[in-house]
């Protein structure tokens, strides 16, 4: 295993590729089932840097739920250790061990006879935490994953709907702030559009509370967008290959790889670029509590075909158009509806999805709460694919002057 | 007819009936309590051990299929005439309902909740008592109650080892027949056993409500 990530050239491409601080270390972990004669998964040796998210991924039957699951023991392992933050817990008793750990599952688990708010408090309440910190610490986590706690605390899980559900499954996975949380396919259950949603929530999430994450999933897509780093696993667990996103697009290691990757490496980079890293387009705005006619001026002396009109919040409402301002009706009803709306940390991706359904070409870049911050256009997304090909340029050329006789295939 | 204008309106009848009823509602309590704590535990035992799930479960099914009077008749050299032989009797036979319910309510709770509630550090001491059994419940509940209902009706077999309740107003009347009153004693034993049994069903209805959790009530 160690020997496939040193193959790999060292480049400067892509974010902390360098390993840091290690946190969770699997050391030849195997778990054989009775009645097989292959282990699941077979010595898997691996080192889960300090704050990063780690994706498992693999066909299916290629041991990575196995894996996971024996981080926190729910699965015994057959033979090897587990290292967290130094301490060997593959013997200790597993009920401590896991309350140190959050997790977070497809099924998600909430536990249906019981509300909301105490489903977030399982865990500091098997910690012993008082009353009155539990509380706190229950509404503030409601409050993070978009849940105001006032409207949701008293409710029953059955009262949700299942992006709302996981929402609270990742909050009570979060309770006690454990430093290591195992997430198993938590968004594949939850349809397309919600998912993605829960998805960027969570990165942005991440980059607050920096976690150590071990994150399984089949998709490779999910994989390269929520990964820090990626594992691929063959049949086995068996580590084809250990490396950031980018070096898996650009560089994968061996034809598994590359079949598992796919067609469409750009396409998929484009996942890899958040919308906060592109330079943002300005559009000419007005806002639905200035006066009319200061409004159609400003629109007339402009060079701009369309205005955008936020209200007082900063929130866009509409397009309007030169010929719009004329008519006499409410602000609030002229022009076109203001569709494509994008957060900060969505990907490139996810903008160019909302441009094609908002037929509008751009996208309207927009803050957590809603509020106007800029433009996206697809030239801004083109431009970025174009410096994404001049940075591979310039890595082929530095591989080739280091090893003048070797072959760098991508 | 009679019944009313007579049987009822004498008041040593009524007197009579309202304590053979009240009889009749601790011939009931008692074994179905008995058979509660029992049951919970040999459900939870067969949930448990995949090993004793076959045996407890068939056990307690045969024990049903023993004809309630030869029953009541084997247990009297054993513990004698009376209340005992009866209470025993019928505490065996409202096991089926509640073992089989625990098994099952125990069996229907979601796979990902008991995962999920592993997965934070929870003993399975913890979650027997906080996660599965309130989520089994209902279903256990319902076998409680359907329990309940059998030895309502069985219990009135009790009379014929020298056991109380309402049973005694049945066979005395069975046994005058065809003499005058004869059928109002059956009918007006068989009636309150009826009425007993549906004022038991409206308890186990309140119970319900207060009991089931608001997240898993249908």
């Amino acid at each position: 295993m160690s020997d496939e990530t040193t193959a790999t050239p060292e480049t400067a491409i892509g974010k902390g590729s360098e390993l840091g601080e290690t946190m969770i270390e699997l050391q030849e972990l195997t778990k054989r089932f009775p009645g097989q004669e292959e282990p699941a998964v077979d010595r898997l040796t691996l080192k889960i840097p300090k704050g990063e998210i780690v994706v498992f991924v693999g066909p299916s039957g290629c041991g990575k739920t196995t894996s996971l699951k024996m981080i926190n023991r729910i699965i015994e392992p057959t033979s090897g250790h587990i290292i967290i933050d130094g301490e060997d817990v593959t013997d200790i008793d597993p009920n401590h061990l896991r309350r140190r750990i959050g997790y977070v599952i497809q099924q998600i688990g909430l536990f249906p006879h019981i509300r909301i708010g105490d489903n977030v408090a399982t865990v500091p309440q098997l910690l012993g935490w008082d009353k009155e910190r539990t509380s706190q610490r229950v509404d503030e986590l409601l409050e993070v994953v978009g849940l105001p706690p006032d409207q949701y605390r008293e409710r029953f899980p059955k009262e949700l709907s299942g992006g709302q559900r996981q929402r609270v499954g990742v909050a009570r996975a979060l309770a006690a702030d454990p430093p290591v949380l195992l997430m198993d396919e938590p968004f594949g259950a939850i349809d397309p559009i919600t998912r993605t949603r829960l998805q960027n929530e969570f990165l942005r999430l991440q980059s607050e509370l920096q976690k150590t994450i071990a994150f399984v999933t089949h998709d490779i897509d999910e994989a390269i967008k929520m990964g820090d780093r990626i594992a691929i696993l063959q049949e086995g667990s068996k580590v084809a290959q250990f490396a950031t996103p980018e070096e898996i697009l650009t560089n994968p290691a061996n034809e598994f790889v590359e079949d598992f990757v796919g067609t469409g490496a750009t396409l998929k980079r484009l996942k890899l670029t958040r919308v906060r890293e592109v330079q943002a387009s300005e559009a000419l705005t007005g806002r639905t509590d200035e006066d009319r006619d200061a409004l159609r001026k400003r629109f007339e002396e402009s060079e701009w075909t369309a205005m955008l009109l936020l209200d007082p919040d900063h929130k866009p409402l509409r397009w309007l158009r030169g010929s719009d301002l004329r008519s006499s009706r409410p602000l609030e009803k002229l022009g076109l509806p203001a569709r494509a709306y994008v957060e900060p940390q969505a990907t490139l991706s996810d903008a160019l999805e909302e441009m094609l359904l908002g037929s509008a070409g751009v996208a309207i870049v927009v803050d957590r709460g809603g509020a106007y911050q800029g433009l996206l256009d697809i030239d801004g997304i083109i431009t970025s694919i174009q410096a994404m090909r001049d940075v591979d340029a310039e890595f082929y050329r530095a591989a080739k002057l280091a090893d003048p006789e070797g072959e760098v295939s991508v | 007819m009679a019944f009313f204008t007579e049987y009822l309106a004498d008041p040593r009848t009524r007197s009579a009936l309202l304590e053979q009823a009240l009889e009749h509602v601790y011939l009931t309590a008692i074994p179905v309590l008995v058979a509660v704590v029992l049951g919970l535990f040999l459900g939870i035992l067969a949930h448990r051990s995949p090993q004793l799930r076959s045996p407890i479960l068939s056990v307690v099914s045969t024990l049903l299929t023993i004809p309630s009077l030869a029953l009541f008749a084997i247990l009297i050299p054993i513990v004698g005439i009376g209340a005992g032989p009866a209470i025993i009797a019928l505490t065996l036979y409202a096991l089926l309902p509640i073992v089989r319910n625990t098994v099952s309510g125990l069996f229907s709770v979601d796979n990902a909740v008991i995962e999920s509630a592993k997965g934070m550090g929870m003993s399975a001491t913890m979650r027997l008592w906080k996660i599965e059994l309130p989520n089994a419940w209902p279903v256990m509940l319902a076998g409680i109650r359907v329990a309940t209902l059998l030895t309502v009706g069985i219990a009135a077999i009790a009379a014929l080892v020298g056991g109380p309740g309402l049973g005694q107003e049945i066979f005395t009347g069975i046994r005058r027949i065809p003499a005058t009153g004869s059928l109002e004693s059956l009918l007006g034993g068989t009636i309150l056993i009826v009425v007993l049994a549906v004022l038991f069903d409206l308890l186990y209805l309140a119970i319900g409500r207060l009991t089931i959790p608001r997240g898993i009530r249908e």
